[in-house]
């Protein structure tokens, strides 16, 4: 991205937040030594995050550098139907009212750490187990990896090259690497905390510089109906399709990710998570929504960009906000610091619910039940490295369809979504039904995303959806459970 | 203690709300002129989604508060026990 203020401002604010970082994951680590020794303390932050840290955390996890950089091209492409960014950051939580409170209990009760032991705990299935867990780390690394990509793309555009894309995804991987390795989910929610501030203060700025530069909305508006009216149009068939599948998908997948629910169980209280939760339904508006206005005023302040020159759109209204006068000069310094922020801010937590399944569910219930928690706790950062070192060279070397393998993500994470959510409620749910749904979704959704077939518009990771939930349901109705498992069952699920 | 105890998901009638909540927020009930009108430069069926969605904020937090008490009375009775 070109940014025509970018250079030694963007290095200085970089090396700034660089330390920053640093300070919290060391203050972190000194005021609380223990937490190596205990997965509970180093993954969970002792389960006691509060309402604001709670908030921050969740607030930055789900909402990436991506939101700030990609929703703005879009918007500007689709006009207003891309608006449908605002109500599906909602549907995330609509979604977890489908599973959040009896998963924190749960959690509580059985001290769960990572989303798979909740599996292991239903179903007492290695088949089941390992899958989840398989799923899960797959949507991980592929999260992490656009992430790195992001972290170097971001980097050499707000330097103006100075700092080159290879340096800075190395910069920030080892600055992460040592903060969440210091003091494991405190730090990462500490530093989510500082990087959701940035990413607001920046983004609200961005909004304020555009109106008063490019003119609001009514005039964009204007631009529209004399040269584009489609943008202000209802949505046709096809479109409205598209909106319910993205608010279905979205709401189901986001909501389910691995990072997300791990949050749920780092919750101080229940008060706590409702309260954080409660503030999450309001946040697409001032974020999404605020991105999406960015992203319609450039519409007329940026007139008939192709589809490669849109995706620079925020770096070039940014320039241009720049060079109004010298606060928001700063203003939009700090903007890419922020996003940068928020990417790593994303990249921390995945990295750290990704270490935590190695090492809870794969290498501490299969590879080695007797290890000690400290063990656990090694294995899991020494394979996070592992993971870091391999995707930077992914990253480094992109593989011709890195298109498609970023676009899986979603499409086979929901797949997780009938046995975690349906496996809550109902006692009668079948091991091997919710096995043979979960593998059938992958398998649908893998092969149609591939194949790039979406009968009636609808996303191939609903289609897996829909016919894992089928398999689930029918195939529990057909093979009844035993009376010796119903019953394990309802004592599991004790409510 | 259980008597209060309250979920989301066993109260069918939050979720006929979130139904219809659901059907507002999405674009399919909108006559083409809804794209011609504009308010202060969005149009009409913009606005309406944009007020849709406001109200299904209000409703999430409502529900939120009111609706979801499993732990909240034992945590804040060990909470004061312990104090």
């Amino acid at each position: 991205m070109e940014l025509a203020f970018a250079g030694w401002s963007g290095i200085l604010i970089l090396l700034m937040y660089g330390l920053i970082m640093l300070g919290v994951g060391l203050v972190t680590y000194l005021r609380n030594r223990n937490i190596h020794q205990s997965l509970d303390e180093y993954y969970l932050g002792g389960r006691g995050l509060g309402v604001m840290v709670l908030f921050f955390t969740f607030f930055a996890t789900q909402y990436s550098g991506n939101t700030v950089i990609g929703y703005p091209p879009s918007a500007y492409r689709m006009g207003y139907e891309y608006l449908v960014s605002v109500p599906f950051f909602i549907m995330i939580i609509v979604a977890y009212l489908l599973f959040a409170p009896r998963l924190y209990k749960l959690g509580k009760k059985y001290r769960l750490i990572t989303p798979v032991q909740w599996f292991e705990k239903r179903f007492k299935s290695k088949n089941i187990t390992i899958l989840a867990a398989i799923l899960m780390l797959y949507a991980l690394g592929n999260y992490l990896l656009e992430q790195l990509v992001a972290i170097g793309q971001g980097v050499s555009g707000l330097t103006g090259g100075t700092i080159p894309y290879q340096i800075g995804v190395i910069f920030f991987v080892v600055i992460m690497l040592i903060y969440g390795w210091l003091g494991g989910m405190r730090s990462v929610a500490y530093t989510d905390t500082m990087q959701g501030i940035a990413l607001l203060f920046g983004i609200f700025m961005l909004l304020i510089g555009s109106i008063i530069y490019f003119g609001g909305l009514p005039t964009s508006a204007d631009y529209m109906q004399a040269y584009s009216p489609e943008k202000l149009g209802v949505p046709d068939g096809p479109g409205v399709v598209n909106w319910l599948s993205l608010l279905v998908l979205v709401g189901i997948g986001a909501a389910v990710y691995p990072h997300a629910i791990q949050r749920i169980f780092a919750a101080k209280s229940e008060r706590t998570l409702k309260r954080s939760f409660s503030r999450m339904a309001w946040m697409p508006f001032f974020t999404a929504g605020v991105v999406f206005i960015i992203g319609i005023i450039g519409i007329n302040a940026f007139p008939g960009l192709s589809t490669a020159e849109s995706e620079q759109l925020v770096g070039m209204m940014a320039s241009a906000v720049a060079n109004q006068n010298v606060i928001f000069y700063w203003a939009m310094v700090l903007l890419f610091g922020g996003v940068i922020a928020a990417i790593v801010s994303t990249a921390d937590s995945v990295l750290l619910t990704f270490s935590s399944i190695i090492s809870n569910d794969l290498y501490g219930t299969y590879i080695n039940p007797k290890a000690t928690e400290h063990k656990k706790l090694l294995v899991g950062k020494l394979a996070g490295v592992v993971a870091v070192c391999i995707l930077i060279l992914v990253a480094w070397f992109p593989p011709a369809t890195l298109y498609q393998i970023f676009v899986l993500k979603f499409e086979l994470l929901i797949q997780i979504a009938p046995a975690l959510i349906l496996g809550l409620y109902w006692n009668r749910l079948h091991n091997k039904a919710v096995f043979a749904g979960m593998v059938t979704g992958t398998v649908v959704a893998s092969v149609m995303t591939f194949v790039n077939f979406t009968p009636f518009g609808i996303f191939s990771g609903l289609w897996g959806l829909l016919i894992n939930l089928a398999i689930c349901v029918i195939g529990s109705m057909v093979m009844s459970v035993s009376v010796g498992e119903e019953d394990e069952a309802k004592q599991v699920i004790g409510m | 203690m259980n008597q209060t105890r309250k979920e989301p998901i066993k109260n069918g009638k939050l979720w006929i709300v979130f139904g219809v909540l659901f059907a507002m927020i999405t674009p399919w009930y909108f006559p083409e002129s809804f794209g011609e009108i504009l308010i202060y430069g969005i149009p009409l069926w913009a606005v309406i989604i944009i007020i849709g969605s406001m109200l299904l904020s209000a409703f999430l937090s409502y529900v939120l508060k009111y609706h979801w008490m499993l732990e909240e009375e034992k945590e804040e009775a060990e909470q004061k026990g312990a104090k």
